[in-house]
Order: structure tokens, then C-alpha cells, then sequence
């Protein structure tokens, strides 16, 4: 099948068990990975890409994202250091990935969510404006998961 | 005598009124005011008693201003305030004081401590005694126009950002809006899903609302250095705004401080009364409950508590609208212990998660919070303030306190019907 | 100077003096305090039900909630030895008939045994919290020589005038000549020390209400 908005996306990841959700998040959140580099967060995307994962492996990895998120929190009256922050929203993604499957919830849909804002944060930090292409990167990662 | 210390001395001098005068006059040594402060009860040292942060302005209140005072500075028996004791005093006066209101709450001879550690801000923030971290902020936001160096494209991302991924659109410089929303830096930077949460609730409730490019930032830290003249830069950039766009309300967002500044100190600041209303997104959220335009389904089944931002409730009046707001969404609230107007500080408002070099003592304060917390075993603690979410999660995170935080704005959003997604 | 010269003193030009002081001193200082004004308040206000500067003024004699078991002493040390003073100073009938002297008005007063149990249970108060100030952290901190000098210039009346009563330590003549005195102290240094709360209280209870309820805050 073809995406070709967030529509059919979002309704797409729904669709995933949580298991499957997690292995494509891992995937998006692989592809901003690169701008943050945080080995907590690689074990997190490690752990998440693994199809049969447990819930007390997950539970080890999520903690250790959780506190890379919080590290990374821009204080209120601070400088913004763009590029920073683009680590900040990448690790929110990694944990939106590790994050337990109960309630229900598109967690897929979260961390593509936050690994956009991580690609917006980078674009601004590099000062070439808000336009990326991240949407579309992703649309054809679900596809290729999808298809295979 | 330095010049910059002159400087100080005379704006101190400025600041004192009747009111400081009688204060004054009137505190007796009782100590209770450090009884309801957490930087004193959770570290026991008496240095951090509220009406003690002052001292130096006591005395210039008593050399200036007392007939006594005056005779004994003339026959050399009083003590000058000196450069090294306003450099001893930032600590008590920045670090260790969040304006969180407390002591004020509680003074039994009626002492607003909490007024005058603002009008004490002034002196030290003149004579060059404010925290490094808070002076960054102070200038950030004057030449660039936000405290955290966010400019309008960085604004502009979010926008988009909320959108494409969300479907609703956001507004910019709409002339004759109802709401002019503002947001703070924390927002912009840390919780772009705000912007998405005001969008999907004015959407449904049908209001006109824009974003104001000259005047999207809330945040005033010329208050929370103690600047007025610089917090008066900052308010009049959003009252210019707003008057250009004619708007009747201005919204202040999860953010304590910016709604202080905006809605108490703002009139005073530029010295005349504003010609549009300024409210906190809660009071809004809380209005829009009250005429039915705040349609919601489901219900959050974890336990949740509620974190009662200081300058939202016992600085800012707003204490029903969050309760009532929670009880629409939520099957489990309960309230921790001193909930609403008694609320204890998160321990990092007034500029204090600024201060780098305050960070310890910020997390020992935080063990009040850890308390209040332990009693009430929360699953989820939600708030209305970015800054106070942000010390909050940094808080539990050192504490290993698994307990997830989110905004009260997002909450409600969440449980807006979609509408044909 | 003999017992009878001294207590003839402290009646007359003693109190004279003290009384003078102490009135020019109440009025002076007020107008010190109070004429330096204060801005209005621009910002538009809120209108809560039972927030305002007078219900403070009576309102904030109520310990906050959480407050009273963090300092107990505070709350119920001051009020007993307030009350007990209020009832020793107003309700003693030897006072009433020295303000009617002075000022005309007068009212019933309670039987002296009453009396001489309030002036015992107003002293063990104020022992108390002297005792919590030497104790407590915050209060040892702050506390200069003026609070050690108030506390002794509002405990000796008592202490003096109960002693007279007793008939104990002194004759009764320079019992009741020290009581004078102490009193006289007590006026005279009352304006221009922390005692002044007695008069600037309700003017910093009434502003902080004041500015709280204009936040639709009940404080």
C-alpha cells in the first residue's frame, strides 16, 4: 500500500499490534537518531526494534530514556540551544517507543510525532527555516515495514 | 560608595511605600514565616527565613525613612548596606525565593514578605546583584523578544509543526480575534502539543482566537529580576499588540510568572489600565466549561492529583477552574494535601530553574513536593505551568518517583472528540 | 528620694511624661509610616466574596491551615498571653478607675481573683515563649536585643503589678512605684520598637487582604 498524508498514516500505525508499533516507531525514531547520538537512547531503539521484547526489558530501557528526556529539558530563562533541544525531542520519541502497551494509544503515531518536531528543531538550529521532509521520510518507512 | 551600589540604594529608597513602612514595623521575630516557606523547612537553616531575605532593605527603610533612624546614621551608630552584603543577599534573595507567596499567606501581623522581596529584587537588580542566569533571560528577551532566544520562525515551525500533524489551523496577526493567545518559551521549545491543545479546544468551541507575531511571548523576566522598567518593555510589546489587533482578551498560558506579570503588575507598569481583558487559559478553559462549550468524552481511570502552580492560585485567584476543569476528564482526582491556595512551590518559579548554581538547593527544597506527593500516591500528576512541569519531572527524576506529568490544557484536549478523523 | 517621693514621681510628673511620650510617639510614627502613600493599583480587579483588607484584619488571627502544628507555641503561647494581657490592663479595676481618671470612660471590671489568675497564666505564657525563642533555630536567628528588651519591657508590668498585689519581694509602696515605672518604660519605648505592632498590625493586615482580594484571593 501507498501513504500519502497523515490520514491514512496515523490510521495505518493504528492498525499495528503494540509489538509492531514498536518496531516501526524504533524505525522513525532511527531516522532522526543521528542528530542526538545519546547511547541511552540507542539501547531504547535497540530494545524496541526487537520483536519479542519483555515488558521488565522494556521497563529498564524506558527508565533510562525517561531520564535522557528530562536531562535534556531547555530551564525555563535559559538560552535555547536549538541543537540541543532537537536531543531533547529525539529522546521523547525514544520513550514514546518503550513506553508500556496498556491504555491503549498510537504510540507510533507519538514518536513520529516528536522525531518531526526533533527534524524541525535541527532545521531551525541550522537556520534554514521550519521546511522538512521528515512526514514523507516517514510515510515511506511505514510503507517498507509494511510491505515486508 | 560605587556607583552601581548609589544606583541601588537610590531605587530601593523609590521602592519602599506605606505599605513596606508598615511592614516593617510590624514583624515581631515570630519565625512563622519561615515555617511556611520550603526552602527553610526542608534544609533547616534559618538563613532562608523570609523576612530575613530583606534585612538590607530594612535598614535603608530605617536610615531613610525613620526619625530615629536618620539621628542614629547621623551620629554614626547605623550600619550601611555595602556591596558585599547585597552579593551575600542574592543567594537568599534569587536562589532561595521562588515568589511563591507563602510567607505572605501566613505572616500573622499581616506582612506581605513576598512584596517586598519584588521591590527588593529592584535594588539588587540595579546595583548589578541579580543571578547571571536571570540577567541572560532579562536581556534575551529584550533585544530578541523571548527570554529563551526564540524567534518568530522557531514560533512559526510550531505552527506548522501543529498544522500538518494535527489539522487544525493556527492563526497569525487575525485582526478582530476574540483571544490573542500567548505562549511562553517553555511551550514553544518544550510542549509544542500546547499549541495543538488550544487550537482543537477553540476550534470547537467556535471562538476567534490568532497568535500575534510581535507579541507571541508571554514570559516577563524583567519581574523576575526585579527590572520594572524592563518589565515594562516586555508588557507594552504585548499591549501594542493587542490593541493593533483589537482584541478583547488576552490569554496568558501555562506559565505562572507570565500571568503575574501580565495581569497584576502589567496596568501598573505602563501606567494606565488596559482596554482588553488578560486571563489565564484556565480561567478561559474554565468559562468555556461554565457556557457548555467545552464538550469532552471519556474519563482518565488513573489516579490523579493536581499541582497547584503559585502564581495560578494563591497569587492569581485561579483555584475552582482547575478542579472543576479536572473533574470533567477524570474518573480518579484527588487533591494532595494543602492543595489549592496553600499549595507548596515546586520550588523553581520566580527565575530560580534559571540559576544554575541554585540547582541543589532547588532539589532539596523539592523533598516538601516528594511529600506531598507520598501522601497522595498519584499515577499521573498534572499541572498548568511549563516551568513548574519541567522542575516537577526534573524533581522526580532525582527522587526515582515513577510519576508522569502532563498539562492540564493537553489533558482536556485529549478528550475533544476527533472530528472525522 | 524616699519609697513615698518615688511613688508620688512615677503618679505624677512620671506619668505625665511617659503618657506624653508615648501619645506625640504613637501619632508621630504613624504619620511616618503611613504618609509615605502607595500607587494605585491599575490593574483591574476581581470581586471574591470574603476578600478584602477588613477581613483580614480579623481573619489572620486564625492560624492558616497547616500552620498552627508547625509552631504551637507561636499561636498559643501569643494568644494566651495576649488575651491575658488585654484582660490584666482593662479589666483590673485599680486600671479602670486610673483611666477614668485620665480619659472619663468607664466599664465593669472582673473580680481580682480572676485577675490575679490571668496575670500568673499571662507570665507562664510569655516564659514559654521566651523559652520557644531560645530554643527555635529561626527565632534564636532573629532575634536582636530589641526582642529580648520588648519582652522584658511587656513582662515587667505584669510581674511587678502582680507582685504588689501579692505583697511579696518589696513593700508595697516601692512595689507599686517599680510597677508604675515599668509601665512608664513600657510607654515610652512602645512607638519606636517592635511593640509598635499594637498599632501598625491592623494597617499590614489590611494591605496585604487588600491587594489579595483584589486577586479574588481570601487570605
Amino acid at each position: 500500500m501507498t501513504i500519502s498524508n497523515d490520514k491514512e498514516f496515523k490510521s495505518a500505525l493504528a492498525g499495528l499490534s503494540p509489538s509492531q508499533q514498536r518496531q516501526v516507531a524504533a524505525r522513525f525514531v532511527q531516522a532522526v537518531f543521528p542528530l542526538s547520538n545519546d547511547v541511552r537512547i540507542k539501547a531504547a531503539l535497540e530494545a524496541a526494534g526487537r520483536a519479542g521484547i519483555s515488558d521488565a526489558e522494556l521497563a529498564i530501557v524506558a527508565q533510562a530514556a525517561n531520564t535522557a528526556r528530562v536531562e535534556s529539558f531547555t530551564q525555563c530563562g535559559r538560552e535555547a540551544d536549538w541543537s540541543a533541544q532537537v536531543g531533547h525531542f529525539v529522546a521523547k520519541a525514544a520513550v514514546a517507543c518503550v513506553k508500556p502497551a496498556e491504555g491503549g494509544g498510537n504510540l507510533a503515531w507519538d514518536a513520529a510525532m516528536q522525531a518531526r518536531m526533533a527534524r524541525t528543531c535541527q532545521t531551525v538550529a541550522d537556520g534554514v527555516g521550519t521546511e522538512n521532509r521528515e512526514a514523507e521520510t516517514q510515510y515511506r518507512i511505514l510503507e517498507a515495514f509494511l510491505n515486508s | 560608595m560605587t556607583a552601581s551600589l548609589e544606583k541601588g540604594i537610590r531605587v530601593l529608597k523609590e521602592v519602599i511605600d506605606a505599605p513596606i513602612a508598615s511592614y516593617f514595623n510590624s514583624c515581631v521575630h515570630c519565625g512563622l514565616c519561615a515555617e511556611a516557606c520550603l526552602f527553610y523547612t526542608e534544609t533547616g537553616d534559618p538563613k532562608y527565613t523570609p523576612i530575613h531575605k530583606l534585612e538590607p532593605l530594612r535598614r535603608v527603610y530605617e536610615q531613610e525613612y525613620t526619625l530615629l533612624g536618620r539621628l542614629k546614621k547621623m551620629v554614626g551608630l547605623s550600619k550601611p548596606v555595602t556591596d558585599d552584603e547585597l552579593d551575600q543577599w542574592q543567594e537568599l534573595v534569587y536562589n532561595s525565593c521562588t515568589l511563591c507567596g507563602r510567607c505572605s499567606a501566613v505572616c500573622p501581623v499581616g506582612n506581605d514578605i513576598v512584596y517586598m522581596v519584588r521591590k527588593f529584587r529592584e535594588g539588587m537588580s540595579a546595583s548589578g546583584h541579580a543571578p547571571a542566569g536571570i540577567k541572560g533571560a532579562v536581556t534575551r528577551t529584550v533585544t530578541i523578544g523571548s527570554p529563551m532566544g526564540v524567534k518568530l520562525p522557531a514560533v512559526q515551525a510550531q505552527m506548522k509543526h501543529v498544522e500538518e500533524d494535527y489539522g487544525i489551523p493556527i492563526p497569525l496577526d487575525a485582526e478582530g480575534a476574540e483571544y490573542m493567545v500567548m505562549l511562553s518559551s517553555m511551550e514553544i521549545i518544550n510542549f509544542p502539543e500546547y499549541l495543538a491543545a488550544i487550537a482543537k479546544i477553540m476550534h470547537q468551541a467556535g471562538k476567534r482566537w490568532t497568535l500575534c507575531s510581535t507579541a507571541f511571548e508571554a514570559t516577563n523576566a524583567g519581574i523576575q529580576i526585579g527590572n520594572s522598567d524592563l518589565a515594562k518593555v516586555i508588557v507594552s510589546r504585548i499591549v501594542e499588540g493587542a490593541e493593533k489587533l483589537k482584541v478583547k482578551t488576552v490569554i496568558s498560558p501555562e506559565c505562572g510568572h507570565a500571568y503575574t506579570a501580565l495581569r497584576w503588575e502589567g496596568a501598573n507598569l505602563i501606567g494606565r489600565p488596559f482596554t482588553f481583558d488578560v486571563k489565564h487559559i484556565i480561567e478561559v478553559l474554565g468559562e468555556f466549561q461554565a457556557q457548555g462549550l467545552l464538550k469532552t468524552e471519556g474519563f482518565e481511570t488513573d489516579r490523579l492529583t493536581f499541582h497547584d502552580p503559585c502564581q495560578l492560585a494563591r497569587r492569581g485567584g485561579v483555584i475552582q477552574q482547575q478542579r472543576n476543569l479536572m473533574n470533567q476528564v477524570a474518573k480518579n482526582f484527588v487533591e494532595m494535601p494543602d492543595a489549592g491556595y496553600m499549595n507548596w512551590c515546586c520550588g523553581g518559579g520566580g527565575g530560580a530553574s534559571a540559576i544554575e548554581e541554585g540547582e541543589e538547593l532547588r532539589l532539596e527544597a523539592f523533598k516538601k513536593k516528594k511529600s506531598q506527593l507520598d501522601v497522595v500516591k498519584p499515577d499521573r500528576l498534572v499541572t498548568a505551568c511549563a516551568n513548574c512541569r519541567i522542575v516537577l519531572e526534573e524533581g522526580l527524576e532525582h527522587y526515582q518517583m515513577e510519576i508522569p506529568v502532563v498539562g492540564l490544557t493537553e489533558l482536556i484536549a485529549e478528550h475533544i472528540p476527533e472530528k472525522g478523523a | 528620694m524616699n519609697e513615698l517621693q518615688f511613688l508620688t514621681w512615677v503618679r505624677g510628673p512620671g506619668l505625665d511624661i511617659a503618657v506624653g511620650i508615648f501619645l506625640l510617639g504613637v501619632v508621630w510614627r504613624l504619620f511616618e509610616i503611613y504618609s509615605l502613600g502607595r500607587k494605585k493599583d491599575l490593574s483591574a480587579p476581581r470581586h471574591a466574596a470574603g476578600a478584602s483588607g477588613l477581613h483580614t484584619v480579623f481573619r489572620r488571627s486564625i492560624p492558616p491551615p497547616g500552620m498552627l502544628k508547625r509552631s504551637p507555641v507561636s499561636y498559643i503561647g501569643g494568644y494566651i498571653f495576649h488575651i491575658g494581657l488585654a484582660i490584666v490592663v482593662f479589666l483590673f479595676a485599680p486600671h479602670i478607675l486610673l483611666i477614668k481618671n485620665l480619659t472619663g470612660l468607664s466599664w465593669p471590671g472582673l473580680p481580682s481573683q480572676f485577675i490575679d489568675l490571668a496575670a500568673v497564666v499571662t507570665m507562664a505564657a510569655m516564659v514559654m515563649v521566651l523559652v520557644d525563642r531560645i530554643n527555635k533555630p529561626v527565632k534564636r536567628f532573629l532575634s536582636t536585643f530589641e526582642d529580648w528588651f520588648t519582652w522584658a519591657a511587656t513582662f515587667l508590668p505584669v510581674l511587678t503589678g502582680w507582685l504588689a498585689v501579692q505583697h511579696l519581694l518589696l513593700p508595697y509602696t516601692t512595689m507599686l512605684a517599680l510597677h508604675i515605672l515599668s509601665v512608664e518604660i513600657l510607654l515610652v519605648v512602645l512607638p519606636f520598637t517592635k511593640l509598635f505592632h499594637a498599632f501598625t498590625v491592623f494597617g499590614s493586615r489590611w494591605f496585604n487582604g487588600k491587594v489579595n482580594g483584589h486577586k479574588g484571593v481570601p487570605v
